[in-house]
């Protein structure tokens, strides 16, 4: 089976030549090449930290921003380099969930304005557009006489509906989530995230869902994907990445995830990495995670080759060799790190 | 609503007598004498006794207040000391070419500075954009008076294409507009300019929203987006800034009809203070600021109709 999304060397650089008075402007490789697929009805949760390049990525796989480099198929066609009338016609077939459900509503246009903008922008009568918006408001949990209520007149949960039952209105394959519960209450969230599921189920639409939070992500993904700096460092089914992470950074996000049991929350181990996430305007050599890596660490003290760096020994491999995304453990498990099977 | 109305009627009655106060207290503050004025340089002390008691100007200031209060109150706003004719029907009178002149420079400077503003937006950073927004900082600093005197010497003096004359006593309403067209011109560039800077910074704004990215996203067709999304939101603060502009363009208007030699408000009022003519320089300043305050209230209905969220207060 062909896959429904192929990603394919993706890169994203900001900024670079030079400012007005010849300062040279630092280069930001914000998406710094990123490979992955994604099959129809799948969801592939994206997790990383503010700065990693996630959202860039969601909005380079829809083309609302033109990659520096690499390529994106859906459905088998070209996504990027087609001209904007070939995009135009591939746009129902993939929407956009925004994470901030004020901003991405227009507070001049009716939810059900809102909802019927895709349609009607894609031909549809106006009729047609308006049966259809009272049938997505009953599908997202919204009364169809709230069509004629303006944004401001509904809470955060409810404008997020919105923002979904627009997104499914032309029945797209693919829905790039950026986010879509962060701005939301814990209890909210809950519902949003089923809300999703229950889409997914009913039409066999794919997700890629960006977030910020494992927990989250680890309710609604088939598979998950972790982001460092513009890299994908571990990328494996759901069930493998939370049961066996290979990548020190994975393990450290795991262990930022509070557990509900305060007796357990106290006396697990807890494994920091050393600092703030590095710049993507200056990124460190060799693999990107080497400054703030404590397994680097470990594996150094033990001995074998190591050289000084980042204010420590550290193994030679991590601090002059990019690691790739490989096979580690399991064959669908990647991870991009110089020691996987270090614990 | 109706109770909208009524606070609005409320706070105009406000701002009205505020207003006349002012201009009460600062037209007496200038040095001069109407009665004085009026007779003449040889006038003899009797005369002017005579004369000032006729029209009230032997009492004390404060006194003369709350008599022109009380009659104003009643809509008489006195006579024309140099006239004699009634204030406000001369006022009146002076209306209909300076409300031609307004209406026809906002109109310019509205039909100009949006879409130059949002040509800018969308072309961000692009040879366009730098041009506008350079003529836009030449319109804003650029007094009126001298921008009127040029266009009098490009297009009347060399290419002759509009009259130097801003009215016409010929009847016709082309023929008219023909004259207008010039002083409107001037007079709406400087707002033009100041619409244009404004239009562009609030389409920049709402273009880097979430919303118009969802658009873009669902392939909602570019034109669409600009003129019709965006523009729609940015209309909002555009158009609070046109009620202030509107004030402030009555300022101009007053130098572009002493540059264009044309009849109206601007030039009766400027007669009128070099005559000490009290009242009718207050019968003009009640007539000017109540149409900015009605000017400005009407804007405010209009924002419920442009914003909902302004709507259930």
């Amino acid at each position: 089976m062909s896959a429904l999304l192929e990603v394919e060397g993706l890169r994203k650089r900001f900024g670079g030549g030079r400012a007005l008075f010849g300062a040279a402007r630092p280069e930001v490789r914000a998406v710094d090449g990123i490979s992955f697929t994604l099959a129809r009805g799948e969801t592939l949760g994206l997790v990383g930290e503010t700065g990693s390049g996630k959202s860039t990525l969601g909005r380079l796989v829809l083309r609302l921003i033109e990659p520096s480099e690499g390529r994106v198929r859906f459905e088998g066609q070209e996504v990027t380099g087609v001209s904007a009338a070939a995009l135009r016609a591939m746009r129902p077939r993939m929407q956009m969930v925004f994470q901030d459900p004020y901003g991405s509503l227009d507070p001049r246009m009716t939810a059900g304005a809102i909802i019927a903008e895709p349609m009607t922008a894609h031909g549809m009568a106006r009729a047609e557009a308006a049966r259809r918006v009272a049938e997505l408001l009953g599908r997202v949990g919204l009364s169809p006489a709230m069509a004629a209520r303006y944004p401001h007149e509904f809470s955060g949960g409810q404008r997020q509906r919105i923002g979904i039952a627009r997104a499914i209105a032309l029945d797209p394959a693919l829905v790039v989530l950026d986010e879509p519960v962060s701005a939301l209450d814990v209890s909210v969230q809950a519902q949003i995230l089923n809300l999703l599921a229950e889409i997914q189920a009913r039409s066999g639409v794919a997700f890629l869902f960006i977030a910020h939070d494992l927990g989250v992500v680890r309710h609604v993904s088939d598979r998950v994907a972790v982001m460092y700096l513009g890299r994908i460092v571990e990328m494996a089914p759901r069930d493998a990445l939370y049961g066996a992470p290979r990548h020190p950074y994975t393990v450290s996000l795991l262990s930022a995830v509070p557990r509900p049991d305060p007796a357990k929350e106290r006396n697990r181990p807890r494994i920091r990495p050393i600092g703030e996430i590095g710049s993507a305007a200056a990124l460190p050599s060799g693999c990107r995670f080497h400054p703030r890596c404590p397994r680097a660490r470990i594996v150094a003290a033990r001995g074998g080759e190591t050289v000084e760096a980042a204010g420590a020994r550290l193994p030679r491999p991590c601090v002059e060799q990019d690691p790739l995304l490989a096979p580690a453990g399991e064959a669908a498990h990647l991870a991009a790190c110089h020691f996987p099977d270090e614990a | 609503m109706v109770a909208y109305i009524a606070r609005c009627a409320a706070q105009l009655l406000v701002a009205l007598v505020g207003i006349v106060t002012v201009a009460f207290f600062l037209m007496r503050a200038i040095p001069g004498d109407p009665a004085l004025y009026m007779l003449g340089d040889f006038a003899t002390a009797e005369a002017l006794a005579t004369l000032r008691a006729r029209l009230g100007l032997d009492l004390p200031v404060w006194q003369q207040y709350f008599v022109f209060l009380a009659r104003a109150a009643q809509g008489d706003l006195g006579v024309s000391v140099v006239t004699g004719e009634p204030a406000l029907a001369e006022i009146w009178a002076a209306v209909p070419p300076s409300a031609a002149l307004a209406v026809a420079g906002m109109t310019v400077a509205v039909v100009a500075g949006v879409p130059l503003g949002i040509i800018a937006a969308v072309r961000q950073g692009s040879a366009v954009d730098v041009g506008v927004m350079l003529i836009a900082l030449g319109g804003i600093s650029f007094p009126v008076f001298w921008v009127g005197l040029v266009a009098i010497l490009t297009f009347s003096h060399a290419l002759g294409i509009f009259p130097a004359l801003g009215a016409t006593s010929e009847p016709g309403l082309l023929k008219g507009l023909h004259h207008l067209a010039l002083p409107a011109l001037v007079l709406g560039l400087s707002v033009a300019a100041y619409i244009a800077r404004l239009t562009r910074s609030a389409m920049l704004e709402v273009l880097g929203q979430d919303h118009i990215r969802v658009a873009r996203a669902m392939g909602v067709p570019e034109r669409r987006i600009v003129w019709k999304l965006a523009l729609r939101n940015a209309l909002i603060p555009v158009l609070a800034v046109i009620g202030v502009t509107f004030a402030w363009s009555l300022g101009n208007a007053i130098l572009v009809e002493a540059v264009f030699s044309r009849p109206g408000l601007g030039s009766t009022i400027l007669k009128a203070i070099l005559a000490r003519d009290y009242q009718l320089v207050q019968a003009g300043v009640l007539v000017l600021a109540a149409a900015v305050v009605v000017l400005n209230t009407g804007l405010d209905l209009l924002y419920g109709a442009i914003d909902p969220r302004l709507r259930q207060r």
